[in-house]
């Protein structure tokens, strides 16, 4: 027990080291991880068939049984199958056996040495981390603009049926949940995990190991939900509204299980990251001194942890009406349709908080680099994002206005709605604020941020319609409704997030985007989006109700023109991943600095080394240090003096 | 630009008045050529939205609304939101484009130098925003709850079904939806059923919605009534349709696969009409 290892200078007292650093994880990857989920999939699907007697009939909907119990298995198997494949539950095997891990163990668990591999195994090197969440994020987004596409296609055919309705109603829930998933870790992904430990002056995140588990969590959800893609889908809305869902067919069980895995990772994620920021920061960076994107990243973190369990209980309470005939949401056996309505808006509301917090705390972060001055009123922009988070989980009830469950309480929840703005007010002031009197360097990702305010106004405006019970009673249920949360979550969150991706590529790539191809692809996805989403307030407006397959004719053009637009949508997204790929592989190699930002991330070398410094960083100013004086202000006192000395003397 | 070229007169401060020094900040502040700017920016972005104000609700009218009191105090609420979300809008655009084409704008690859000024903060700007936001949001508070108020009165409050008399002025319909079908009782009327919401002009109707199997939504458009018929429970909304006409009726929550074809009309007749409808149904009036 006297091995010691040198960690930084110092001497370590070292465990005794079992076999090759790294141990059997120097076996298991991505690949051991499929064969070990496909597997266990393969052989509880088997074993449980053998269970069941033929002819059992569930007593929701009387159809057979097997199918469902058999579905769940498989998905049951393929989550513990593929996390055990990947190594992670290692850890706490190794803690069984009295086994702690030595330093050259953790150097291999972070990928120390490994070159590619480390992407495809269980990583714990918050970087890789990052990337692998870029990836998975590009995959997911993908996939639900896709389903956009289908969605759009069979809404502009208004001559006929593209689809049947059966398929329409799954893609429209598939679509639906695939892009709330991707859009809540597309910042708390990538640039939570790769940006925001340098950024705080941190090596690594809090707890290494769990957040390789929250990733690889997601990476075993998002295939539970396209598997049911093929068993007749999520039919039902992403809401999946009682007792709907419960006729479904059994793909609704592979959005049930794949929202209790998700809410695992973003629980461990939540607490990794609030960890990580509350006892990581460097030195001197006191909260004063943190950059804004951290708090946003902070509140994010916050409002997941206490809003997705929500989604959790309702969920797993469904799954449990559906397997073993309990009647929590059944209202013909005593349970409540409007139980499950509160619990899924519980989660439901603060989650697009989740999503827009990060992404404006992103553009926060973007636009003192770019117009070189300081951030305008820094306690402003704190004092608005904690306005969010109080009132985020007090507003749930706005959608459940129309539902007759306590038309009372619609006047308290009205009231908390609208004070939302105010909050939300506070950071549109802090934009404007740091862009008065600046001079813009017109790059990508400052371009991302002109986008994201134009959307951002009009989504709020449209949001303080719905927020009005009044209005909403027209406007609830119908496609007003969809245009507006596509401003708010694809125009602020996912424009947003481009604009971020952009302005930190050349530190996770070390490579610079194409400013060309990327803005190209930024604007045309832009107009495309406003042709979609302006045109679709108007089907709203004439009355178009949602998720609907087929319409009046009064709808028609409003249809065509949005049906257009989300064409262009698609291109401009293609344009823009395109970019982001070539780049990736070919584009310039970044200097280390390139938009001569102060904050520390772009302090280190690029690539970033394993250990992010070398020496601990330690934090002596506030953060956005640009600028110089500000000449009118000096002229303005001198003038003030000059008046109040001749004011006074007459 | 230097401080000098802001000011109006380059030999010196204005002679001395007994105005507090502050009008003249307020007086200076509006002579710099970006206040200025950002002004009329504003004002011209602001008239060039306003039209918007007529355009929403010419669109939610296209099919013969309004038709009912409610509907009205529905698009008097969109027209005066419309309208004061105009100037803080037409604001936001105009520093947005202000920023871009007033103030100057550096590209190329070189970090630029640092030449902008480091306001950290102005505590004018920051307090007349709070207040100016605050008080608007009061505003729209303010304005909701009256206009709730006033269509929860409209709409007869949440009258429960076994204390609606049967004899009452007020016509009683019984909504069921059910997979994909919306069925209108009229138990005043030896509860005759149609699958077309009859109903009569100027003569208030109380609804009982429910549903025999998931949850709809009973979308009455035209006459501004919407309120989910859930299974299992009764859920109660009103109405008096003051213009006569063909309107619709859609289901708005997404109740399955025909969800799209769950939709059918409203005939607002006049007395006699609805009268003869009526008997022809086979329903004398009980009362």
């Amino acid at each position: 027990m006297s091995a010691t290892a040198t960690a930084f200078g110092a001497q370590v007292p070292q465990p005794v080291q079992h076999g090759k650093p790294g141990g059997i994880m120097r076996r298991l990857n991505f690949g051991t991880g499929l064969i070990g989920g496909l597997g266990l999939a393969a052989i509880a699907a088997v074993v449980t068939n053998a269970f069941i007697p033929s002819g059992a009939a569930s007593s929701v909907n009387y159809a057979p049984i097997a199918p469902q119990l058999v579905y769940l298995a498989a998905l049951l198997g393929w989550v513990i199958g593929f996390m055990a494949g990947m190594g992670a539950f290692i850890g706490p095997i190794r803690w069984l056996m009295g086994r702690d891990l030595t330093h050259a163990d953790a150097e291999y668990m972070a990928g120390k040495d490994l070159g590619k591999a480390r992407y495809w195994k269980f990583t714990t090197d918050h970087k890789v981390v990052g990337i692998q969440y870029l990836i998975m994020v590009m995959i997911i987004l993908g996939f639900g603009g896709l389903l956009a596409m289908l969605i759009r296609t069979e809404l502009g055919v208004t001559w006929a049926e593209v689809f049947t309705p059966s398929f329409y109603n799954s893609i429209i829930g598939t679509h639906g949940i695939a892009m709330i998933i991707g859009m809540i870790i597309v910042v708390m992904g990538p640039i939570a995990n790769f940006i925001m430990p340098i950024m705080i002056g941190a090596r690594d995140m809090a707890f290494p190991r769990l957040n390789a588990l929250s990733l690889w969590l997601l990476a075993a959800a998002v295939p539970c939900l396209i598997s049911s893609l093929f068993l007749g889908g999520i039919q039902d809305g992403w809401s999946v509204y009682q007792p709907l869902a419960s006729q479904g067919p059994p793909g609704m069980l592979g959005y049930q299980m794949t929202i209790i895995v998700f809410a695992i990772s973003t629980g461990v994620a939540s607490v990794n990251v609030m960890t990580t920021i509350l006892t990581m920061r460097a030195k001197g960076m006191t909260w004063s001194r943190t950059p804004i994107l951290v708090f946003g990243v902070f509140a994010a973190a916050l409002m997941g942890l206490y809003a997705f369990p929500f989604y959790q209980y309702s969920q797993i309470l469904a799954l449990s009406d559906r397997i073993f005939s309990t009647s929590f949401f059944k209202p013909l056996e005593g349970g409540s349709v409007w139980l499950y309505e509160n619990l899924f808006w519980l989660l439901g509301h603060p989650e697009v908080y989740v999503i827009l917090i990060p992404s404006t705390a992103l553009m926060l972060e973007l636009l003192p680099v770019f117009y070189r001055k300081p951030l305008f009123s820094f306690n402003f922009a704190v004092a608005g994002i904690v306005g969010v988070v109080a009132l985020s989980g007090l507003v749930w009830a706005h959608h459940m206005y129309m539902t007759g469950w306590a038309p009372a309480v619609n006047y308290p929840f009205m009231l908390s709605t609208e004070m939302i703005s105010i909050p939300v007010g506070f950071l549109v002031l802090v934009v404007l604020g740091t862009m008065w009197r600046g001079v813009v360097w017109t790059r990508l990702p400052i371009m991302a941020v002109y986008a994201v305010i134009f959307n951002k106004m009009i989504g709020g405006v449209t949001g303080i319609y719905l927020s009005d019970v009044p209005a909403d009673q027209y406007f609830h249920g119908s496609m007003f409704v969809v245009a507006h949360f596509h401003f708010m979550l694809m125009g602020v969150g996912l424009f947003g997030a481009m604009g971020g991706i952009a302005f930190y590529f050349p530190k996770m790539t070390g490579r610079m985007l194409n400013e060309r191809s990327g803005s190209i692809g930024l604007w045309t996805a832009f107009v495309g989006f406003q042709i979609t989403f302006m045109s679709m307030f108007v089907a709203g407006l004439q009355g178009q109700p949602r998720r609907v397959l087929q319409f009046d004719d009064l709808f028609n053009i409003s249809n065509w023109i949005s049906t257009i637009g989300a064409y262009i949508i698609g291109v401009g997204m293609l344009i823009f991943l395109g970019a982001i790929i070539s780049s990736w592989k070919y584009g310039d190699i970044a200097p280390s600095n390139p938009w001569g930002s102060k904050s520390l991330e772009w302090q280190t070398p690029t690539p970033v080394p394993l250990d992010n410094f070398a020496v601990l960083p330690v934090v002596t100013e506030r953060p956005y240090n640009y600028g110089v004086p500000d000449p009118y202000e000096k002229e303005m006192r001198e003038h003030d003096g000059d008046l109040m000395t001749k004011v006074g003397a007459k | 630009m230097t401080a000098t070229d802001v000011r109006p007169d380059p030999d010196g401060p204005e002679t001395p008045t007994n105005r507090p020094p502050s009008m003249h900040r307020v007086k200076n502040w509006i002579r710099r050529p970006y206040a200025r700017g950002i002004m009329v920016l504003t004002v011209v972005i602001g008239f060039l939205l306003l039209p918007l104000c007529w355009l929403l609700l010419a669109a939610m009218n296209q099919t013969g609304a309004p038709a009912s009191p409610i509907m009205r105090d529905i698009e008097q609420t969109v027209f005066v939101f419309t309208l004061v979300s105009i100037p803080i809008c037409a604001f936001v655009f105009a520093v947005l484009v202000y920023s871009l084409l007033g103030w100057k704008h550096v590209k190329g690859d070189q970090v630029p130098k640092d030449e902008s000024p480091a306001i950290r903060s102005n505590t004018i700007g920051v307090v007349l925003w709070t207040v100016v936001s605050s008080a608007l949001a009061f505003f729209l508070v303010v304005w909701g709850l009256i206009e709730l108020a006033q269509i929860t009165a409209n709409s007869y409050g949440t009258i429960p079904a076994d204390e609606q008399p049967a004899d009452s002025q007020a016509l009683i319909v019984n909504v069921t939806g059910q997979q994909w079908v919306w069925t209108f009782e009229y138990p005043q009327y030896d509860k005759i059923t149609s699958e077309t919401l009859y109903l009569e002009k100027d003569r208030p109707v109380y609804f009982n919605v429910t549903s025999k199997d998931v949850i709809h939504n009973f979308w009455a458009v035209e006459l501004g009534v919407k309120i989910d018929a859930n299974p299992g429970a009764i859920t109660q909304t009103g109405v008096t349709p003051d213009k006569a006409g063909t309107f619709n009726v859609r289901c708005a929550e997404l109740c399955g696969l025909h969800h799209a074809y769950m939709e059918t009309q409203i005939q607002v007749l006049d007395k006699g009409s609805f009268n003869s409808w009526a008997r022809e149904m086979g329903g004398s009036k009980t009362s």
